[in-house]
């Protein structure tokens, strides 16, 4: 049994995408890890899940920087998912952005736990996995 | 008859013998003279022959041949032009020898001449108011006529003695002299002739002209007779005149009006004092010749002067006229001078007589308001704030030369035109009703910020002031406008504002800039950094170890091209303001559609391109052509695979401008959602594994470094149309 039954990232970027795999393998973060390459499949991909009565996953690694939808556009669909499920999900904002405005923005979303500027470290992804238990 | 024939024809007065029927039986020769009548007359009736006459003769003829003996009178018969005749006559009936009448002896003259004397005397008495009197010494009576009764304001049968006589003379003076002069006259028959005061029976005071000639018999006077004149009206008058001559003279001292006369045919002059005091000399220092006034006259007004005097003289023109004269002590003053000139009944000038005021103060006055006129207009004509007089109706009456500057007119242009012509129609209104207020007394100014068209259609910003000016009777007669030309502080404004734009555009940039850094650079740092501690970890398994150095490679390619695009973005800044040529813009996009022709061909799409041959813009060749590849090749890249998709090119001229239009049928672009990150670095929408995010944001950085902008219309589904705004050659 992994830490999380299920956990999801949302980026564009193949190589950071392979990281965190790896990042999340080595801590067994999740049994399952949801991958999604923009804001529009993420929030496609997770009403489908609830649609399957599928739970959603209690975490969610955000990129901003993507196209079609960027992480900003996912997290204002993500909030008026009306669902009660949602109200126990973290997103954890994950953005090579180190301007101070992105940092203020995401933090005034109530369902972003933390912004954390790539690249990310197992230290990080630990600290995350404490506060879900 | 027995009267002797010849006798009553040489009788001396105008006489004549009728019969009982009223025929002429003789007359004298005077008679004949008197009416004019000729010796044949005789025989002939007497009324018919003679001139109109008095009804009263009739009646006293017919009177005498009934038997009165004796008819006479006096009696005017009018003529038919108005005329009146006197008649005097004088009847006597001839009786024959049975004392039967049988005929009248007439005596009939006109003393229409004589009546009228008579007249005269009577009625020029009484207006002169004339008495007569007369004293007896002998008899030691005394008679007053009727005239010397009024004077004296006593009855009709009042008959003084010379005692009475003497006292009706006031007291004093009058009294006095009467008793000499009486009293000369009894003694030595000395006439007198004096003006002295009564007090008449009424106790009125009047002056009188009492004339007295004592007639002298043996030495010794028996008789004195005389008139008694009211001359009450006379001695007023005189009097009044000597005071009113008083009065002028101390007046005319008082005011320094000088008085002067010049007599012309022997050139003397006479001053009265207070022209010496206008000329400051002493009496005894002037010679009283026209020459010494001429003298006392300032060289430079001498000459135009002494041509007024002339020109006075010979009646061309009125003497009015002012000069400067210099006192001995150099003073100079002005000195107004007025006369009339007397001439002799040929005409020529005999006497000119005059007045002189010293108007120095007046003049003084008049110079300074002259000056500050002429300062005034002066500062109207030179002011650089443009001003106008403007009619009630709008019309310029007055422009100065700014205000003409201001508007590219010249003066006489502006005057035929009003305001309203030539202010821009959207601030005309506000400017009249300001206007309107200012007539209807709400306010007496307004200033506004307004827009004017020049000569050349040019649009002329300025701060306009207007004021009323009012007339004694506070009507407004007209308006005066002031403009400050605030066309250069508008277009500063606006350049200012241009500049602001660039300079947000460029902290925008700079934002992007930021931001690419941020994300892009970032992105591939944080990459390498984790890919190279999973190499620098020795737990890693050696599939992974594999993946993670073709991660490796992957990223450090990424951080590469960035910097390339990095790179490009830069150069474009750096090379803004670069020097602009001319670009064929026809050709150009030729060009671009030749090079890419083959892609063209194989995604089947249908082009269009409508941009004139002629169309130059002015803008740096090898961004024209990324632009337009940039622009062809997003069209081709996001087609709508559903249709057939068409691909149009063209251009319009507009202003300063020429816009380029590149127009697909596309996928079309969600504007609402991401009109703002169209043209932001690494921005892209629709997940094309072609789509790099990079190209429109070097395009709108390439077009705006040449002077121009782009602009977006799209709908999903619909197409795609970009605007690109470029300067034109």
């Amino acid at each position: 049994m992994s830490q999380l039954q299920s956990a999801c990232i949302v980026d564009d970027d193949p190589i950071h995408l392979f990281g965190m795999k790896i990042l999340m393998k080595r801590l067994d973060f999740s049994d399952e890890v949801l991958v999604f390459q923009n804001g529009q499949e993420a929030i496609d991909g997770l009403l489908d899940r609830l649609g399957a009565g599928k739970p959603l996953p209690l975490v969610i690694f955000l990129d901003l920087n993507m196209p079609i939808k960027d992480g900003w556009g996912f997290l204002d669909d993500f909030v008026k998912i009306p669902h009660h499920n949602r109200e126990r999900v973290t997103i954890y904002v994950v953005s090579s952005s180190i301007h101070p405005l992105d940092q203020e923005r995401a933090k005034k979303y109530e369902v972003v736990g933390n912004y954390i500027i790539k690249p990310v470290n197992e230290q990080e992804l630990k600290q995350i996995l404490v506060g879900k238990d | 008859m027995t009267i002797d024939q010849s006798l009553f024809q040489r009788t001396p007065v105008p006489i004549a013998l009728l019969d009982a029927q009223l025929t002429f039986v003789d007359f004298s020769d005077r008679w004949l003279n008197h009416f004019g009548l000729s010796r044949n007359t005789l025989g002939k009736p007497f009324f018919e022959s003679m001139p109109k006459l008095p009804e009263e003769l009739k009646l006293d003829i017919d009177y005498c041949l009934e038997g009165v003996s004796f008819r006479t009178d006096s009696m005017r018969v009018i003529l038919e032009n108005g005329d009146s005749v006197w008649y005097e006559w004088k009847i006597d009936s001839v009786k024959d020898d049975d004392e039967e009448v049988s005929g009248v002896i007439l005596v009939l003259e006109d003393v229409t001449e004589k009546k009228l004397d008579e007249a005269h005397l009577k009625k020029s008495q009484e207006v002169a108011r004339i008495g007569g009197w007369e004293v007896d010494l002998l008899m030691n009576t005394i008679y007053w006529s009727n005239i010397t009764r009024e004077i004296h304001e006593v009855s009709n049968d009042y008959v003084p003695n010379l005692e009475e006589g003497i006292l009706f003379y006031k007291e004093g003076h009058s009294r006095e002299t009467i008793t000499r002069l009486v009293k000369e006259g009894i003694e030595y028959g000395t006439p007198w002739d004096t003006e002295l005061q009564i007090v008449t029976a009424k106790g009125k005071n009047l002056w009188v002209r009492a004339i007295g000639e004592p007639e002298m018999i043996d030495g010794k006077c028996v008789r004195i007779t005389g008139t008694f004149q009211d001359i009450e009206r006379r001695k007023k008058a005189e009097i009044e005149h000597k005071n009113i001559s008083k009065r002028l003279a101390l007046a005319t001292k008082a005011s320094g009006i000088g008085i002067w006369e010049y007599d012309v045919q022997n050139n003397e002059i006479f001053w009265d004092p207070n022209m010496y005091m206008l000329y400051g000399i002493e009496a005894s220092n002037f010679e009283g010749v026209y020459e010494a006034w001429q003298a006392c006259v300032l060289p430079e007004d001498s000459e135009r002067t002494s041509n007024a005097v002339q020109d006075a003289i010979e009646g061309k023109r009125e003497f009015n006229t002012t000069f400067r004269v210099r006192w001995p002590n150099d003073e100079v003053r002005w000195i107004k001078a007025e006369a009339t000139v007397i001439r002799d009944e040929k005409g020529a000038a005999l006497r000119m007589i005059g007045a002189n005021t010293d108007i120095t103060e007046l003049k003084t006055a008049q110079l300074q308001l002259v000056t500050s006129e002429e300062s005034l207009q002066g500062a109207f004509e030179n002011s650089s704030v443009g001003m106008a007089l403007v009619g009630m109706d709008g019309r310029f009456i007055q422009v100065n030369q700014s205000f003409c500057h201001s508007l590219g007119y010249t003066n006489s242009e502006l005057l035929k035109l009003t305001f309203q012509d030539i202010t821009h129609p959207d601030d005309l209104e506000i400017d009249l009703a300001l206007l309107r207020e200012v007539v209807e007394g709400k306010r007496s100014t307004y200033q506004i910020e307004k827009r004017y068209f020049d000569k050349k259609g040019q649009l002329v910003y300025v701060l306009l002031t207007v004021t009323s000016v009012k007339k004694i009777d506070g009507e407004i007669s007209h308006f005066i406008s002031q403009i400050v030309d605030i066309s250069s502080r508008i277009t500063a404004e606006k350049k200012l504002k241009g500049l602001l734009q660039l300079t947000t555009n460029q902290n925008n940039s700079l934002l992007n800039f930021a931001h690419i850094v941020s994300h892009n650079l970032r992105s591939h740092a944080a990459n390498l950094t984790m890919i190279s501690e999973f190499l620098l970890d020795e737990t890693l398994a050696k599939e992974e170890r594999k993946d993670t150095l073709t991660m490796l490679g992957r990223a450090s390619h990424g951080l590469n091209e960035t910097i390339a695009h990095l790179n490009e973005v830069v150069q474009v800044k750096l090379e803004t303001e670069k020097k602009l040529k001319v670009v064929p813009l026809r050709k150009t996009v030729d060009k671009i559609l030749m090079d890419v022709h083959a892609l063209i061909n194989e995604n089947n799409i249908q082009v269009r391109v409508d941009v004139p041959n002629e169309m130059n813009i002015k803008g740096v060749a090898a961004y024209m052509e990324s632009i337009i590849l940039n622009l062809v090749t997003n069209a081709i890249k996001y087609r709508d695979h559903k249709k057939e998709c068409t691909l149009t090119i063209y251009a319009n001229a507009e202003g300063q401008y020429i816009e380029l239009i590149v127009e697909d049928n596309g996928l079309g672009i969600d504007l609402e959602r991401y009109g703002q990150k169209l043209f932001g670095m690494y921005k892209t929408f629709h997940g094309n594994k072609d789509a790099r995010g990079i190209g429109l944001f070097i395009t709108k950085n390439q077009i705006e470094s040449m002077g121009g902008r782009i602009e977006v219309e799209s709908e999903i589904n619909i197409g795609t149309k970009f605007r690109v705004k470029l300067l034109k050659a």
